[in-house]
């Protein structure tokens, strides 16, 4: 009787469960966070420092396995840190100190003392204003890759840099720019940790876990050969190869056509380049470089659209002379763009590689180059510029002449003979001495930049302040602004590249177009949602945030890289008249085709551009040479380390005591229910009824 | 199975296969053989085939100790050398281990 009641009953009763634990779920949202998870408070908005390698070196930040924890201590002063250094109980610590304290005696000190396991670095508004320089690259950047006597320890380039930004730190660093965040920190160790230090041990913290744990480890050629080993049972990949593309147009395209799809190289013409890099970088996976290098960039976009003003393609088909742009990427890892262009000019791989012999382009050699003219940083000076330069050839000093012409009154030139800041002029100059090519730069001796390769290579750095204005509005940028001398600039530029092509001089009144500076800068540096960019491309709303100027793994391509290639290709484009099909199919090596804005003021009337633009790989020889010697030092070799997570946690580490007993409780239950268990089974006749022998069938 | 419902013969002709098995670089099967008959051979009261059983067991055990003995040396030896190694101890490498030189 009972058993046919109680079947029923607990049916009803195990549906009641299911029911509560869906419910719980429900309640709970349902989102599968574990509970041991429950325990940390999540610090968002950190950029992590990361590891890189190159032939020899690892270099950068990683965490243990899992992450590393410490105990929060938060540092306003030197002072404080010291005081934790010395007096600490609670190690290992996690210090949260401002950033103008970073440096190398600190960071040496919290490696020497043991006592630190990570470090997490913030900005406040009071360090910001006190801040003179913050530069972590080497005082003589690219020491390798450049050439030997241009940069020596009296007089070096970067005289504030650190050089920690290729230290292997031994420990992890997150940078956090959110004010909340920080707050979130101080708070916490004001609650738990910032009293009655001798006895911090004893206590409950508030304590950090960072995780950035780096697969790669030891050197470049490991880390590739680790990934390439196809007995490994379960295979990883441990690093990729830093590299993107570079970009490259010419003024006037060149190549006749297309006629049904076919062109006819221009052959034995000479090229003037205009060059800039396109990179940056910064110790935390967060970059802003607004003088190296935006400056640089909107120059040669600048210049690049006043030439195409200027100089008529007649002057470029008589004299045959083409303008070539070019803007290098990576190049702040030992000239990786400008490395790998060279390599390929000298195989005939450029600007088509694999094209048979030369019937789509003319294959371009470092020997059809004529003059190599490259825009580096310029955003601390008014109206004195450098221009530097190693040969004694008559074209470059012939070019400085022009340059000093045009330039009058707005502009001063002075020569720096016997001198090259690092450039991507480095890599042809190393292995073509005579090579004929000049640095453009605001800074004579060593950088006016401070803030060289660090996230406070800013706007302000450069003192750019954005105008919203339109065509001939152009009297409300000031004189003295940085569009202003980038638009000078260009025009002298210009001017001279217009004579040096066409020798005569130049007499028209066309200016540069400083709205377009004022454009490109702010598309750079402040929203990439800017005129310029709507006119390009119609794609989606982008986050008001710079675009990353980081050159990244080979296998990404960038923002930065996409929109500056179509800006520079609409700025040289050709408008194609008619009624024609804007695709690019059937493809064309030559030409690509765009639908594009007629101009920033007219974003809605759309017109079919002819383009020359094209992007070659930006990716080191040292990667794709099958018998590369590593250590021979020939070429760039970076890579940067592999990872699966990157994340900051707050929590609260329990007292020592408390953890004891919290495993001292565990360990008793489980001895507890052993022993419960024996006693269980050896009386387990009188506790359970034994079952009866099962009836033989009857009819058996 | 059970050797308490086995004929004697046949304890003998197990012992005998599982201590040739274990030549083919298989000291585990070795080791099974030393401790699944090390019962038959030292603890039972004495039938004909136990010389041999004993035998098969002896050896068995000395093949499986011996083998444990060069394969902890030699994981000692590779585990302190593999980063000293570079490309060599890459190579024999099933599974590299993440962010250790």
């Amino acid at each position: 009787m009972t058993d046919v009641l109680m079947k029923p009953i607990m049916t009803i009763m195990g549906i009641f469960i299911i029911h509560f634990f869906i419910m719980l779920q429900l309640i709970g949202g349902g989102n599968g966070e574990r509970t041991k998870d429950q325990m940390y408070e999540k610090i968002d908005g950190s950029s992590a420092c990361y590891r890189r390698l190159n032939a020899t070196h690892q270099i950068g930040c990683s965490s243990n396995r899992g992450g590393s924890t410490g105990t929060i201590h938060v540092c306003d002063s030197k002072r404080d840190l010291n005081f934790l250094l010395v007096n600490g109980t609670a190690f290992p610590y996690i210090p949260v100190l401002p950033v103008k304290y970073f440096n190398v005696e600190n960071l040496e000190r919290m490696i020497e003392s043991k006592k630190v396991s990570g470090l997490v670095l913030h900005l406040n508004n009071e360090t910001l204003k006190s801040l003179d320089y913050f530069t972590h690259d080497y005082q003589c950047p690219n020491p390798y890759s450049s050439l030997t006597d241009t940069c020596n320890e009296v007089s070096t380039w970067n005289p504030y840099g650190t050089g920690l930004l290729y230290r292997d730190i031994p420990f992890p660093i997150f940078y956090i720019d959110s004010y909340e965040e920080v707050l979130k920190m101080r708070n916490c160790f004001e609650k738990f940790n910032n009293f009655s230090y001798e006895s911090q041990s004893d206590r409950s913290l508030c304590s950090l876990e960072l995780k950035s744990f780096m697969y790669a480890t030891t050197n470049t050629p490991t880390c590739r050969r680790r990934s390439n080993i196809i007995t490994n049972l379960n295979p990883v990949k441990f690093c990729d190869p830093l590299g993107d593309s570079n970009i490259w147009a010419s003024l006037y395209p060149l190549a006749d056509g297309p006629r049904r799809n076919e062109t006819k190289p221009l052959k034995d013409y000479k090229y003037i380049i205009i060059s800039a890099r396109l990179d940056a970088t910064s110790m935390f996976d967060k970059t802003s470089g607004a003088n190296s290098p935006v400056t640089g960039i909107v120059t040669l976009l600048t210049v690049a659209k006043y030439l195409k003003e200027i100089l008529p393609i007649e002057i470029v088909r008589e004299k045959k002379t083409n303008i070539l742009f070019i803007l290098f990427n990576g190049e702040t890892y030992d000239y990786i763009g400008s490395q790998r262009m060279l390599f390929d000019m000298l195989k005939g791989y450029f600007p088509l590689k694999g094209a048979a012999e030369d019937n789509i382009l003319p294959v371009i050699r470092p020997e059809n180059v004529s003059l190599f003219i490259e825009v580096s940083q310029l955003g601390n000076s008014k109206d004195r510029l450098f221009v530097h330069h190693l040969t004694k050839g008559n074209e470059v000093l012939g070019f400085y002449e022009k340059l000093v012409e045009y330039g009058k009154p707005l502009l001063k030139f002075d020569n720096v003979s016997d001198s090259l800041p690092p450039a991507s002029l480095h890599t042809f100059m190393k292995k073509i001495p005579t090579f004929p090519g000049l640095l453009i730069a605001d800074h004579k001796h060593s950088y006016s930049n401070h803030f060289y390769n660090s996230i406070f290579d800013n706007s302000t750095n450069i003192g750019f302040q954005y105008y919203d204005v339109l065509e001939n509005d152009d009297i409300s940028i000031p004189t003295d602004s940085i569009q202003q001398l980038i638009a000078n600039l260009s025009e002298t530029i210009g001017k001279s590249v217009f004579e040096e092509v066409s020798q005569t001089k130049y007499n028209g009144v066309e200016r540069a177009d400083v709205i377009l500076a004022n454009e490109l800068l702010y598309c750079y540096l402040e929203d990439p949602n800017c005129r310029v960019h709507r006119a390009i491309q119609r794609g989606n709303k982008l986050p008001k945030i710079p675009f990353s100027l980081y050159v990244g793994v080979d296998h990404v391509t960038n923002f930065m890289t996409s929109f500056t290639s179509l800006t520079l290709g609409w700025l040289t484009g050709v408008v194609e008249k008619g009624d024609v099909n804007c695709t690019n199919k059937p493809r064309n090596y030559a030409f690509k085709f765009y639908n594009m804005s007629k101009s920033i003021v007219d974003l809605n009337t759309t017109l079919c551009y002819k383009i020359t633009m094209n992007t070659t790989e930006a990716v080191s020889p040292a990667f794709i040479m099958p018998d590369y010697n590593w250590t021979s030092g020939e070429f760039s070799t970076w890579s940067e380390s592999t990872w699966s997570e990157i994340n900051v946690r707050m929590f609260l580490k329990p007292s020592a005591a408390h953890e004891k007993m919290s495993i001292a409780i565990g360990c008793i239950s489980v001895i507890f229910s052993f022993i419960l268990v024996y006693f269980v089974k050896s009386r387990s006749h009188i506790l359970f009824t034994p079952p009866l022998p099962t009836e033989a069938p009857t009819d058996c | 199975m059970d050797l308490a419902k086995v004929s004697n013969e046949k304890k003998l002709d197990l012992c005998r296969w599982y201590f040739r098995i274990g030549f083919a670089l298989l000291p585990f099967v070795w080791a099974v053989n030393a401790i699944w008959f090390f019962n038959e051979a030292f603890r039972k009261p004495e039938y004909a085939e136990q010389k041999h059983i004993k035998k098969y067991v002896i050896f068995s055990a000395m093949g499986s100790a011996i083998w444990l003995v060069l394969l902890i040396t030699w994981v000692t030896i590779f585990q302190l050398n593999r980063a000293n190694w570079g490309e060599t101890a890459d190579y024999i490498s099933f599974i590299i281990p993440l962010g250790t030189p």
